[in-house]
Order: structure tokens, then sequence, then C-alpha cells
């Protein structure tokens, strides 16, 4: 009886303090959320996404919210959640969020569900695709020509089709400019070790790869630490990198996530959104290959002569880079 | 053939040497009677820690005392929540895991930004020893490391010979299998256990700072990765024992870095196989090599004096 009564004072301890929290919301404000899979701390993907919303809330004037998921039922649940409360706009950010997305949509017409990367469409559900492919064809077309070794390593997170897609890209663009080229791939099953990361890294490098290229998020701190010991290049991936290390990054491979996120949320307001697969790539200037000013100086003018070619020809349509999702 | 052994074998001791500075650490705490299950805490605070103090000092060795003296701290916490109020280890110590995860992140977000920065610590370097390092084979491998290696090293035999050769590892052992013999014999039981605490805390700060600031040079949100567990089992496969710790953490090490090397080979089979290697492989060794030792009799349980 005693703990009985104990845990009821708890409870309504916390439904006070839940009831004091509850915000004030203007009734017919632009409401958006944001389900990001890991910390928007990590200076990469989520990062990406949170400069979008706050974007949003700035030029928007919009009213935002995130929350950080990591289970399939999590990811139900909060979208459920907002969705209750009136939003109209929820960004599931990853692959992995489409399941949820198309599950709980039927019930909430108002409300839009994007999420990015994907193939999931409803009438109120769409994936918003990045075709980072279109910078990691780029790449490894670049890390084909001037590598000394013919081999070529990539570090992922997690095997999901954006990351593999994003991995064949980077291997066709290499096999188109040099058809013998060898290219090993190696994951760690997370998107934080960047211990792990650097120990595949070295191992990637002991096997003789002289370019790497990573996608692994936040753990990529490992890879570049690795490139650093053993003085190789490596690319960097979704943002602009180059700072992070310009002594061995040669260029970045980079979304404009921020970008594609105020303008999704801009149709979502304007009442133009459909219920399509919107794919945004380098035609759209949300993707771009930026190559490290610092590091220009490795890069032979003919080789920068055949990569300005296949960059037009990418943008032309002419080329099809290979893509997953 | 020899190189790829003698890198799989560096790879595998830069792996394991987390793992078994944290498994040192819970040994004596164990050894004592009490289970702390928040080593992956207490190694979360210091690889914090550690970073943040590396990054404004430009000292890793300054780093390496902040991240030691941070799980100290939480250390003691844990200390007055187990040993001075005699709460539950199990409760307290999973509470301790996520206060630190949540404390950690804060603190990043507070300091370096919502959506963060890049942050590159000063590290600590490799430092080959000379002559050692010319030894065939294990030469390179244990020899041209960094400092915190090296001292993980020396922490083995000196943890040993705390536990088995000295006065305060009698006590401390005593303590953990019956608690009231020692209070009988007029020994502070709840003092010894507060020092196994702080002095277990302290390994697993040496742990934490050897993730941020020697294997990689930034701070990652939850970058212990469940390494705080893998000791915790590293522990009960060795027995209570530090040298056989060590090497059921060398064993996890190397099976890592050679699947990394699988991997990075190039042979065609789902990588989710290779990531299970490592534990495949440590629990089909530790099903052969069965030692029959039972954990320390008071072990997990608070002692009250009877009245």
């Amino acid at each position: 009886m005693k703990l009985f009564s104990k845990v009821l004072f708890a409870f309504f301890v916390l439904l006070f303090i839940s009831s004091c929290a509850k915000e004030k919301t203007a009734t017919n404000q632009f409401r958006v959320a944001l389900l990001s899979p890991g910390p928007v701390s990590d200076a990469g993907w989520n990062a990406a996404a949170y400069e979008g919303l706050q974007r949003i809330e700035k030029e928007l004037h919009a009213q935002i919210s995130q929350i950080e998921t990591k289970t399939p039922s999590e990811f139900e649940e909060a979208f459920r959640d907002y969705a209750r409360q009136g939003y109209q706009l929820v960004f599931g950010h990853g692959f992995e969020f489409q399941d949820a997305a198309a599950a709980v949509a039927p019930n909430f017409p108002k409300t839009v569900f994007i999420t990015t990367s994907g193939n999931t469409v409803r009438p109120n559900v769409a994936p918003m695709v990045f075709e980072l492919e279109h910078a990691t064809y780029l790449a490894g077309a670049l890390a084909a020509l001037l590598s000394q070794s013919g081999k070529l390593g990539m570090v992922g997170g997690i095997e999901i089709p954006p990351v593999t897609s994003t991995f064949d890209a980077f291997e066709a663009g290499a096999q188109s400019v040099k058809p013998d080229i060898k290219v090993n791939r190696s994951f760690i099953g997370n998107w934080e070790d960047a211990g792990a990361a650097k120990q595949a890294a070295l191992a990637l490098i002991d096997q003789g790869c002289d370019f790497l290229i990573h996608n692994a998020d936040a753990a990529a701190a490992g890879v570049f630490q690795a490139a650093a010991e053993r003085n190789v290049l490596v690319f960097g991936t979704n943002k602009n990198q180059n700072d992070v290390d310009p002594q061995h990054i040669l260029a970045s491979c980079v979304s404009n996530i921020p970008a594609a996120f105020v303008e999704m949320a801009q149709l979502v307001r304007d009442g133009k959104f459909e219920g399509k697969i919107y794919r945004l790539g380098m035609p759209d200037g949300v993707v771009s290959f930026e190559i490290n000013p610092q590091l220009q100086s490795q890069i032979p003018p003919a080789v920068m002569t055949r990569l300005e070619e296949i960059r037009r020809q990418i943008i032309a349509g002419t080329i099809k880079v290979p893509s997953k999702v | 053939m020899m190189e790829i052994f003698t890198s799989l074998l560096t790879s595998g001791i830069s792996l394991a040497t987390p793992l078994l500075l944290a498994a040192l650490g819970e040994i004596i705490i164990e050894k004592s009677g009490i289970i702390n299950i928040a080593l992956e805490g207490m190694m979360l605070v210091a690889a914090f820690f550690a970073m943040y103090v590396a990054l404004i000092s430009g000292s890793p060795i300054l780093g390496l005392v902040a991240g030691v003296f941070s799980a100290l701290l939480s250390a003691a916490i844990f200390a007055l929540f187990c040993v001075g109020a005699q709460a539950d280890q199990i409760i307290t110590g999973a509470g301790l895991n996520i206060f630190a995860l949540g404390l950690t992140g804060v603190l990043l977000r507070r300091i370096f930004g919502l959506t963060g920065a890049t942050i590159t610590a000063p590290t600590f370097t490799i430092l080959p020893v000379p002559f050692l390092q010319k030894l065939p084979i294990i030469g390179p491998a244990l020899f041209t490391q960094n400092a915190l290696v090296y001292l993980a090293l020396l922490l083995i035999p000196i943890t040993w010979l705390l536990l088995t050769r000295t006065r305060l590892g009698l006590h401390l052992r005593a303590v953990g299998e019956n608690p009231a013999a020692v209070d009988a014999a007029g020994l502070p039981v709840q003092r010894l256990r507060f020092a196994a605490v702080l002095i277990g805390g302290s390994y697993c700060g040496l742990a934490g700072a050897y993730l941020s600031i020697a294997q990689a040079n930034t701070f990652i949100e939850g970058m212990t990765a469940g390494r705080g567990f893998i000791a915790l089992a590293i522990v009960i496969f060795a027995g209570w024992r530090p040298f056989a710790a060590a090497a059921v953490a060398l064993l996890f090490g190397v099976a890592s870095a050679l699947q990394f090397q699988f991997q990075a080979f190039g042979l065609k089979v789902p990588y989710q196989f290779f990531l299970m290697l490592p534990y495949i492989l440590t629990i089909v060794v530790a099903a052969f090599f069965r030692h029959r030792i039972q954990a320390p009799a008071a072990m997990a349980k608070s002692y009250f004096r009877e009245g």
C-alpha cells in the first residue's frame, strides 16, 4: 500500500509537470516535426536535417519539434503522436522510416509524412531521395584516375540501400575510367563506433587501398584518423567535410539537405505536395562534388578536365548513375 | 603472410585495450562484492571530459587526467548509492548508464552547438619502444602503440599483484566473500567497498579516455558502443583473474580485427556474419576453457551488520 501510494504520488507529480510544459500553440500556425535516427549533434546526416528544420522555423515561421527515435515501434509512436497533435508535416529522416510512415498515414490524412530516401508512396507519404550517387560516382572516377595501387576502399555504417547505393555508384564511377580497378567495402554495424571505423579503414589500407570513401556518419572520424596515420587520401560524404582534415580529405560528396527540407516544407505549406518520389540530385543543384582547394594541386589538369566532362554528362543525363533507392 | 599476422595483432591489441582496462577495473570492484554494470556510463563520461580538456588545453595528458577524474566522480556517485545508501546495484548501475548518455549528450550540444561540430582533439600518438619494436612479429604489434596501451599492459600484473599480494587486496577479496567475517575482524566493510569502486572507476576512466583521445580523436554520443557490457562478460569468462581477462580481451580484439581484414579482403559473405565473428569465437573458446571459479559469494548483496 505504501509503495502504491508513492507510485501514485510520483504519477501525479509527473502529470503536473507535463501539464505545465504544455506548449501554447497558435491555432493555425504551420507545424513541422523531425524524427531523427540519431543525435542531431553528429555534425553529419542528422545535424543537416536539424539545420533544415531550424531554417523552416526561421524562413517559413513554422513551429518546429524534433525527437530522436531508434526503433521501428518508436518511429510509429512518434509519427502518430505528432500527427495527433496536428502537425501538418513530419519528416522521418532516413530509409528506415518508410514502413512506419505508411502504417500511420491512412489515419491522419491531414498530415504529410516525408521520409528522406525510400520508395514507399501514399497520398500523404513521399520519399525525398538525395541522389548522392551523382557525387560518389565522380569521387570513384577521380580516385581511380589517381590511384597508384589500383585498389580503393569504402567504409560504411549499416548496410542499408542508401549506403550501398552510394558505394555501388562509387564503384561504377571507378570502373568507368579503369575497368580493372578493385573496390572493397567494409561495414561496422552502427553509426557511432569511431574506433571500429578506424580499424576497418586500417584493414582496407593494409590490403593496399590508397583511396577511401566513407558513408558512416559520425563514426567517419575514425576513417579520417586512419587516413591521417597512414597518409592516404579520403572522401567526405553528406556534408562538406573538407575542413575536418584538409591534409587528407581530397573532396566531399555533398547533399544540401537543409535547402531540400525548406523546399519540401514550402510545397506542403502551399498545398502543392503530391504523393510521389522526389528525386534531388546534381541537376537540381542539391547534390555537389566539392574538391578541397588545399589539395587541388594533387590533381593533374588532364584528370581535372576528364572529371569536368563526367560531371557535365551526369548533369545532362547522358551518364546514367546506378541508384537502388 | 607475417605482415598480415602482425597487422592483425596490432589492430587486435588496439581494439582490446579499452575492453581490458574496463575489465580489470571491474574485477577489482566485483572482487569486493559489488557488481558495477555502469562501466559503459563511466567510460562515456570519461571519454567526453578527456576529449574536452584535451581540446581546450591542447594536452592529451591533461585530457587523460580529466577523464580519470570524471570517471572517479561517477564512481563516487555509484558508491554513494550502492555502498553508502545500500541501494540495488543493478538498478543504480543501469540508471548511471542512462544518466551518462544524457549528460554527455547535453554537454556536447551546449558546448559545441546543437548540430555539433567536427571536433579534432589532440591525441596520444604512437610511441615506438626502442629495441623491443624490432622483435619479430610481436615487436611491432606490442611496441608500436600509444602510451595508454603500454599503461594497460602494465596494469595487468599490477592488478594481479594488488589483488593477490597486498593486504588491501586480501581485505577486498575477503569483503567480497564474507563481509560479516571482515566486519567481525574489525575492518571497515563499507569503506573497503567504497575504495574498490573508486579504484575500478579510475580504470574505466582510462578506458574511456582511450576511446576519445587515443583511438579516435573526437567524441561521439554513445561512442562506447556496448564496450562496457562486453568488458562485463570478459570478467565472467575470465573467472575474475586479471591475466585471463587480458587473454579473453585480446582474443576478442583479434577476432574483431580479423573480421575487418576479412571484409577488406572482399570476401562475398554477408558482413553481418563477420560482425558476429568475435562474439561467436569468444563464446566457443570460453566454452572450451571452462573454469569452475565461482563469483565472489557476496557479490551484488549489500552488507548490513546484524544487530
